[in-house]
């Protein structure tokens, strides 16, 4: 089949915007434009009109003008490395792949910050000072290939985030490119910059207000001591008592990983560890000052054995530790070794329903003939239930996409969230309904018409219905989780 | 709900309201709002009163709505560590309920026992602990408000881990009032310390409180909080570590072995003493007539004590400053006896600090202070982009008119 070639309205785009990136940065054949045609989510793709690369602010501002001139939406993108679909091109739209601009500005270390352009790799701002003992909290399982512009727009998260927050905690200051081409500082590295705190409506926004183009990140002093061990149990049930004890007990770990043993099974194959095929795994890290992280780890052991552990196993060195860790980090893809086809969920419930609601999945996905691998991070109640399918079977991938909508769900009655890291992008828009009344989203949708009145960036994520900021508030209709009795309007 | 004749208690910054409703359900409060947005009344919401001193006064106002009355507990879930509770709730009742299960909301703000949940997130009041668990942005994460048309709404939820939808909560943090009604919030919790040591260290000059929190730093100590007093005796440290009796023992102790290497004597408070030390420092923040809000980077911390603090010190009248030198925030204050040399030190003391790169609002002070000094400074930078949001969720600019940044 031929490709189209491209309507006169798009050359003459192309020619503009090359004119400001440079011909070799600005893309529109074919097969260059296939490479973005989605991002982690790799279902739905859609062919952009064009891919831009700029190298500076100024270029990013030059190509939002001709966007806004032509009246073609933008999506950003930095890595591609989202699995909720929020770098999926908008049909007709131009994506700006913010690859290029991955310069570390400045490192202050008296003050713990530094500054840095969207592009960087999570994983190398921490390589940039850990030679002098600091390092950058946030650590989503992507870390090593995903960019910190992505990480602002999606609020990541990672093991780690229980003890030390999320993206939201560690961004200071951000440089926001708006629809006119208007360039915004918002925050800074000194604390309490007056007026709204536009920042945190800008971290996890999903690229739907504006383009980032410069960072400011909080720096970390590394702690003194880590302590790593890793439990054993014969199910999620006693896995789960552990946790919600050990959480009980005043211990605030740095992370507490639980796996199924699908899971298990999938990471030994990935990575050849001696784990045992047992019910369910915890990997736990304490961390801090030396006499509290033996201290904490030496009474969450305990308290792990008290509740069914059969085994604890403490890494002889920082290589075995490592490799516990690449064991957990690796499981998402190494599930592709035991099926065909797998797709990522990520929901969140409260912590203490966690023995409950896997074995209410599990149940589910006996009813759908399907099989669940289960990932979590267990101390915030972050469920990853990788759904296995053959694509090859007619019917299954529907079978498994209801099988995670029906899992969304079961989080939202619980109280949870329908994403508690991935973001909400294309692939769960339609699910926000289930967990907000219109009022909520029509509230949301007013702070991004603040920023971008014209629905410039990024336009057909997140929302369930595409909302135009002239329009008027829809009549009150019950919240979802009030018509199903689970919760009151307050 | 009850609807009343305003008393001189009632006033906001010296404006005196038109009526008083105070509801008793988030119900009512929504009915409120839609009421006012057919009378086009404007409003300014009150809590305990505790930080109605931030800002400039309101261009005008019709109804003070009082949240005293939304002071249930909605549902605290240990097991989870989260509590959401109405907005009107004291933090010293909350403190209470929690302090039953063993646990704590992370934010210690003076006036405890006045302050409301929705006053410390709409103010973002904080306290020492901000050290090691930042502030209400860090610790909320669920909210519902009420629109200036009455529409009720909420955001974020009840679990600690969600990025789904835009952050109402964390906007919320800090906007005065101006955006919408807080009706509940919800937070995460940490756990009550096990044991917490307070280490005291007087003699100290800027420079040597400055290389001690380099040290600590070093030294991957992890204090909940370090505060730094001045005042009439000097320069004042105190470092607090907070966890489990063996880690608090062992950083208190290597804290100690830090200062005297430094030529410095460590003083390990008793509880009493920690005591008098914490409610010593509450009580300065809430002394003088006049009282500011100070930031700047925490390496600049001697030019801060140098310039600013000595300014204030002098300007305002038997000044006191605290300062938290590992974040870079602080308070300072006085009763000066005459208003031209506090307005000029005030002045002053801005612009040296905005020259570091920080800055200098104010949280309280009389009329005729007010009258020669701007409670913000200098707009942010992104004052229209926060022009256009106010327009947005409040387009006819009926809630606290006048109060926040740049005349929003």
């Amino acid at each position: 089949m031929s490709e189209p070639s491209p309507d006169a309205e798009t050359r003459e785009l192309a020619r503009r915007m090359a004119a400001v990136v440079g011909e070799a940065h600005c893309i529109s054949d074919p097969a260059g434009l296939s490479v973005y045609e989605c991002d982690g989510l790799s279902h739905g793709r859609i062919r952009p009109r064009l891919v831009v690369l700029p190298a500076s602010t100024g270029e990013v501002a030059e190509v939002v003008r001709l966007a806004r001139a032509a009246g073609v939406p933008l999506v950003p993108r930095g890595s591609g490395t989202g699995l909720s679909g929020g770098a999926r091109p908008t049909p007709g739209g131009v994506v700006v792949a913010l690859s290029r601009m991955r310069r570390v500005l400045e490192v202050n270390l008296e003050d713990g910050w530094v500054r840095l352009e969207p592009g960087v790799i999570n994983l190398d701002v921490t390589r940039a000072v850990q030679g002098r003992g600091w390092y950058y909290a946030p650590d989503p399982s992507s870390q090593s290939i995903c960019s910190i512009g992505g990480n602002v727009a999606e609020n990541s998260g990672g093991a780690h985030c229980l003890k030390y927050g999320f993206t939201v905690n560690h961004v200071l200051g951000a440089r926001l490119v708006l629809d006119g081409g208007e360039v915004v500082d918002l925050g800074g590295p000194s604390p309490d910059t007056t007026g709204y705190d536009l920042l945190a409506a800008l971290v996890g926004s999903e690229g739907m207000l504006g383009i980032v183009t410069e960072v400011t990140l909080r720096l970390l002093r590394k702690p003194e001591a880590t302590r790593t061990f890793l439990a054993t149990f014969p199910s999620s049930d006693e896995a789960g008592e552990a946790v919600s004890g050990i959480i009980a007990a005043g211990i605030l770990p740095a992370a507490i990983e639980m796996m199924d043993t699908l899971a298990i099974q999938a990471a030994k194959a990935a990575t050849g560890l001696n784990w045992p095929e047992v019910g369910s795994i915890l990997l736990m890290d304490v961390d801090g000052p030396l006499a509290e992280a033996e201290h904490t780890s030496a009474a969450a052991i305990e308290i792990a054995r008290k509740a069914g552990a059969l085994e604890v196993r403490v890494p002889v060195d920082e290589a075995e530790r490592q490799l516990m860790w690449k064991g957990r980090k690796s499981a998402f893809a190494a599930v592709g070794r035991l099926s065909p086809n797998y797709m990522v969920e990520d929901g969140v419930i409260p912590r203490s329903e966690i023995a409950r609601v896997l074995r209410e999945i599990g149940r589910m996905a006996g009813e759908a003939g399907l099989r669940v691998a289960n990932v979590f991070h267990a101390g915030d109640g972050n469920l990853h239930p990788l759904v296995l399918y053959d694509a090859r079977n007619p019917g299954e991938e529907e079978k498994a996409a209801k099988l995670g909508g029906d899992i969304l769900r079961l989080c939202v009655r619980l109280g949870g969230s329908i994403t508690g890291e991935h973001g909400v992008g294309a692939e769960k828009a339609a699910y926000m309904a289930d967990m907000f009344a219109p009022e909520d989203l029509e509230t949301m949708a007013l702070v991004r018409c603040a920023f971008d009145p014209d629905a410039r960036f990024n336009p057909d994520k997140v929302f369930p219905t595409p909302r135009l900021c002239g329009e008027r508030p829809a009549p009150y209709k019950p919240h979802p989780a009030e018509v199903a009795g689970l919760a009151e309007r307050w | 709900m009850t609807t009343r004749p305003p008393t001189a208690d009632d006033a906001v910054l010296g404006v005196t309201p038109g009526a008083v409703v105070e509801p008793a359900t988030p119900e009512e409060a929504a009915e409120a709002m839609r009421a006012c947005a057919r009378e086009r009344q404007r409003l300014v919401f009150v809590g305990g009163g505790t930080d109605l001193g931030i800002g400039a006064p309101p261009t005008g106002v019709d109804v003070v709505l009082r949240t005293g009355r939304l002071d249930r507990v909605l549902e605290h879930s240990p097991s989870d560590q989260i509590v959401v509770a109405e907005a009107g709730l004291t933090l010293a009742v909350l403190q209470r309920t929690l302090a039953a299960h063993g646990q704590r909301l992370a934010l210690d703000p003076p006036g405890a026992e006045r302050a409301t949940l929705g006053g410390i997130v709409a103010a973002n009041a904080f306290g020492p602990h901000r050290t090691r668990f930042g502030t209400a942005r860090d610790l909320i994460i669920g909210l519902s408000l009420v629109r200036a048309d009455g529409t009720a709404a909420r955001g974020g939820g009840k679990v600690v881990k969600n990025v789904a939808g835009f952050d109402l909560p964390r906007l919320f943090v800090g906007s005065l009032g101006t955006l919408g009604l807080i009706t509940s919030v919800t937070f995460r919790l940490h756990p009550l310390p096990e044991a917490s040591l307070t280490v005291a260290v007087e003699p100290i000059t800027g420079r040597q409180a400055r290389a001690l929190v380099v040290a600590t730093r070093e030294a991957q100590l992890e204090p909940a909080s370090v505060t730094l007093r001045a005042g009439e005796g000097g320069l004042r440290l105190g470092v607090r570590f907070e966890g489990f009796g063996p880690g608090v023992r062992q950083q208190a102790e290597r804290f100690s072995g830090l200062v005297e290497a430094a030529g410095l004597r460590a003083e390990p408070l008793d509880d009493a003493g920690a005591g008098a030390f914490w409610s010593g420092h509450e009580a300065a923040r809430t002394s003088g007539s006049v009282r500011v809000r100070l930031a700047a980077p925490p390496s600049a911390l001697e030019r801060v004590l140098e310039g600013p603090v000595a300014l204030l010190a002098g300007g305002l009248g038997q000044g006191w400053a605290v300062i938290d030198p590992v974040v870079g925030c602080g308070f300072a204050g006085g009763t000066p006896a005459e208003t031209a040399p506090a307005v000029a030190a005030l002045r002053q003391a801005r612009q040296a600090l905005v020259a570091l790169g920080g800055s200098l609002t104010l949280a309280a002070a009389p009329a005729e202070v007010r009258a020669g000094f701007d409670p913000w400074g200098a707009p942010p930078a992104a004052l229209e982009v926060m022009r256009r949001l106010k327009a947005r969720l409040d387009p006819e600019g009926r809630l606290a008119p006048g109060r926040f940044v740049g005349g929003i």
